[in-house]
């Protein structure tokens, strides 16, 4: 078995490559309305999974753009259309004065997205595991995701209650609870993942607004004497004031920004580190620092080729994904027996429509 | 050359050899032998660096994979690669996106006109219920007094003959705008009355709108935003944006030309003059442009982009010299002015979402 750099996940896909894809896939979904967008995924998916090697073979994707697409008419279906007739019907009652009616209609509605939400991601996830081949076996799982829809709501909602100090249980609990339904192979995986080790760096979110009140506290303290002086009490504050205004309200948001990036970092190597199947370990190793490189790369790409960069994102990022895994212990490979999970025929339709990553 | 396979049903990696046997062949590696598998059952599965692999039919996870040089005996029975997926493969890239572009053009352009051709086929009778089933009673917000409903049936029996195919109405919401919504309904907003210096300039507000009813405006927009809130609704999951989507209704330059040429005729036929619109027109600009009161302006302004044209169209269509009668009478105009005020049931402005 060959071993590179004693990682078991590598990824030896180039830009190159990829672009022919990307461009081609970028040229279909214009001239097809953006319907082709569902081979394209799968296309950009062959290529990722298949550059892709765990310990000694490559991944394969052996979802197609019709899976997707039938996902897509499902969501039209049971989702878009309820949602165009609900809305006409609350513009009535608006219109004709039954507010309470509408209210209460409308936030059934949000109800019912928020449950859909939960299953979406639920079966994403399945959908991609039971699509990934390695050594001939895949992935799957036979949950529906029915109950995960419900544990989804009440865990979020309780994440949020107490000044949102629970949502990173909420957030670990979910994952623990979507992954140890999945399996690959005859395997269950196990999510273990422990969210204490990140409320820490999620207590960072509380702090700073204390940190800055003080910073402003003390420049206002230094500068205002300053000013003062400067207008003689009168006019027009200078415009050294509103820049420094200005820089305040923008670091407070850049500031925030880094402490969820810390965060999610943090999180996403204890959900990772917590997770194994059968004698398998997964760990997963960016810092901080480097999901901040991801993300400022991707704005500059982006930025720099007026937009159209937008389309190696996918690339940059399943990069970066493969190039942290890494899995310790060992395969077996003649136990390694092929998943007797429940395929199904229709693809991520639902998380497709609400735009959401799947891990 | 060196074959590589994987049966599907465990993960061992086997490097057999390839027995042809009828009309396929039989993989063996040592002491173990594969079932025989035909040629036809072979699917293409992917080619890295021109090393091709290939699955069965109907076992999930059985695979053959090739290194180096196919023999020719054998590349002869393999199924062909696939690149972009179904036909674009079998008539090329560059072809399939012409077609593709080609058959995008008539979707848009059939998306785009069929409003226009459906609305006229869509009984009046059906849209008058729609139009009942949208708007009710406005939630009790219509005004209503004797002497100011006489008043508006008459400014309305001025402008159209056959008054009894439309409801006009004035609600007390402080609103600068008027619609038209489907089944003739019209709705004159109070803040569009006090903003009117004279009866005129809402007889010219009050022609566009029928004119918009007469051309079935609100029913092709209807169509179109019902298509769009399909279509886009399950492409981006936005749910809030079309909440909102009645009165933001908007319709074609075309068709808001049309109506302004309607209006036009209507003040003609009537022997109103149209400059007073043309100065409502004048004076609503005056307010887009000054900040502070840019609010009141906007709701008129953001469903009915005001251009120099429109008001130029008012404006030439005034005949010098002619002497215009008042589209009503002092007594009548103060009538619908105050109508909102003297009406004890209506309901209390509270345009929560409007």
């Amino acid at each position: 078995m060959q071993d590179k750099d004693a990682t078991a996940f590598f990824f030896h896909g180039s830009w190159r490559e990829f672009a022919p894809i990307a461009f081609t896939n970028l040229l279909l979904t214009i001239v097809t309305l953006g319907f082709y967008r569902f081979w394209a995924t799968t296309r950009e998916r062959k290529y990722l999974w298949g550059q892709t090697h765990f310990i000694d073979d490559r991944l394969e994707w052996t979802g197609t753009g019709k899976e997707l697409f039938v996902g897509f008419l499902l969501v039209l279906v049971l989702f878009g259309v309820p949602l165009v007739i609900l809305n006409f019907g609350v513009q009535a009652l608006i219109f004709q004065g039954h507010q309470g009616v509408a209210m209460a209609l409308g936030a059934s509605a949000f109800l019912f997205i928020f449950y859909l939400v939960g299953l979406a991601r639920f079966r994403a996830l399945r959908y991609r595991l039971s699509r990934t081949y390695w050594h001939g076996i895949r992935g799957g799982s036979d949950n529906q995701g029915f109950s995960y829809g419900l544990s989804y709501m009440w865990k979020t909602f309780v994440g949020y209650l107490p000044i949102g100090l629970l949502i990173p249980w909420s957030m670990m609990s979910l994952w623990n609870e979507r992954w140890n339904a999945m399996s690959f192979g005859p395997h269950q995986f196990q999510a273990a993942g422990d969210f204490a080790a990140t409320m820490k760096r999620f207590l960072l979110f509380y702090l700073m607004p204390i940190i800055i009140a003080v910073a402003i506290g003390v420049a206002t303290a230094i500068f205002i004497p300053v000013i003062q002086s400067s207008v003689g009490g009168g006019g027009e504050p200078p415009a050294s004031f509103l820049l420094m205004m200005f820089a305040f309200v923008l670091s407070f948001y850049l500031l925030l920004g880094l402490v969820a990036l810390a965060f999610y970092a943090k999180y996403f190597r204890e959900a990772v580190g917590g997770l194994s199947l059968s004698t398998l370990d997964f760990h997963f190793t960016a810092t901080t620092k480097q999901w901040l490189k991801l993300f400022l790369g991707d704005i500059a790409l982006v930025i720099c080729t007026l937009g159209i960069g937008y389309i190696f994102l996918s690339y940059r990022h399943w990069k970066f994904f493969i190039t942290h895994m890494e899995a310790t212990g060992e395969v077996i490979l003649d136990e390694l027996t092929q998943s007797e999970t429940r395929m199904s025929k229709h693809g991520e339709g639902l998380l497709d429509a609400l735009d959401m990553g799947a891990i | 050359m060196q074959i590589w396979h994987y049966d599907g049903r465990n993960a061992l990696k086997r490097w057999p050899e390839l027995h042809p046997q009828g009309d396929g062949f039989r993989l063996a590696e040592g002491d173990w032998t594969g079932e025989p598998v035909r040629w036809d059952d072979l699917t293409f599965i992917s080619a890295h660096g021109g090393q091709p692999v290939y699955g069965h039919k109907s076992i999930t996870g059985w695979r053959l994979g090739f290194t180096g040089e196919i023999p020719p005996e054998i590349a002869a029975h393999l199924p062909a690669h696939s690149r972009y997926g179904g036909w674009i493969d079998r008539v090329g890239l560059g072809r399939a996106a012409i077609a593709f572009a080609g058959l995008a053009a008539v979707i848009l352009f059939i998306g785009l006109k069929t409003p226009a051709w459906v609305a006229p086929f869509v009984p009046m009778s059906w849209e008058r219920k729609l139009g009942d089933a949208m708007v009710g009673d406005f939630g009790g917000r219509f005004c209503r007094t004797d002497a100011g409903q006489e008043a508006l049936r008459k400014l309305v029996g001025k402008l159209e003959s056959d008054e009894d195919s439309l409801s006009v109405e004035v609600a007390n919401i402080a609103m600068v705008n008027a619609v038209a919504l489907p089944g003739g309904r019209i709705i004159l907003f109070q803040g569009l009355i006090d903003k009117a210096k004279s009866a005129d300039e809402v007889a010219g507000v009050l022609g566009h709108e029928m004119g918009h009813v007469r051309h079935r405006d609100t029913m092709q927009a209807l169509i179109r935003q019902l298509g769009l809130s399909v279509l886009l609704g399950g492409f981006n999951g936005d749910v809030g944006g079309y909440v909102n989507g009645a009165l933001a209704m908007s319709y074609s330059r075309d068709a808001e030309s049309q109506a302004d040429e309607a209006s036009i005729a209507a003040l003609k036929r009537a022997n109103i003059s149209p400059a007073d619109t043309a100065a409502f027109f004048d004076r609503m600009g005056q307010l887009e442009k000054s900040m502070g009161k840019m609010a009141d302006a906007l709701s008129y302004m953001s469903s009915h982009p005001l251009s120099e044209g429109r008001r130029k169209a008012f404006a030439d269509s005034a005949v010098k010299g002619h002497s215009y009668a008042p589209a009503l009478s002092p007594a009548e105009w103060q009538a619908l002015k105050t109508m909102c005020k003297n009406d004890p049931d209506v309901a209390k402005d509270d345009s929560f979402i409007l």
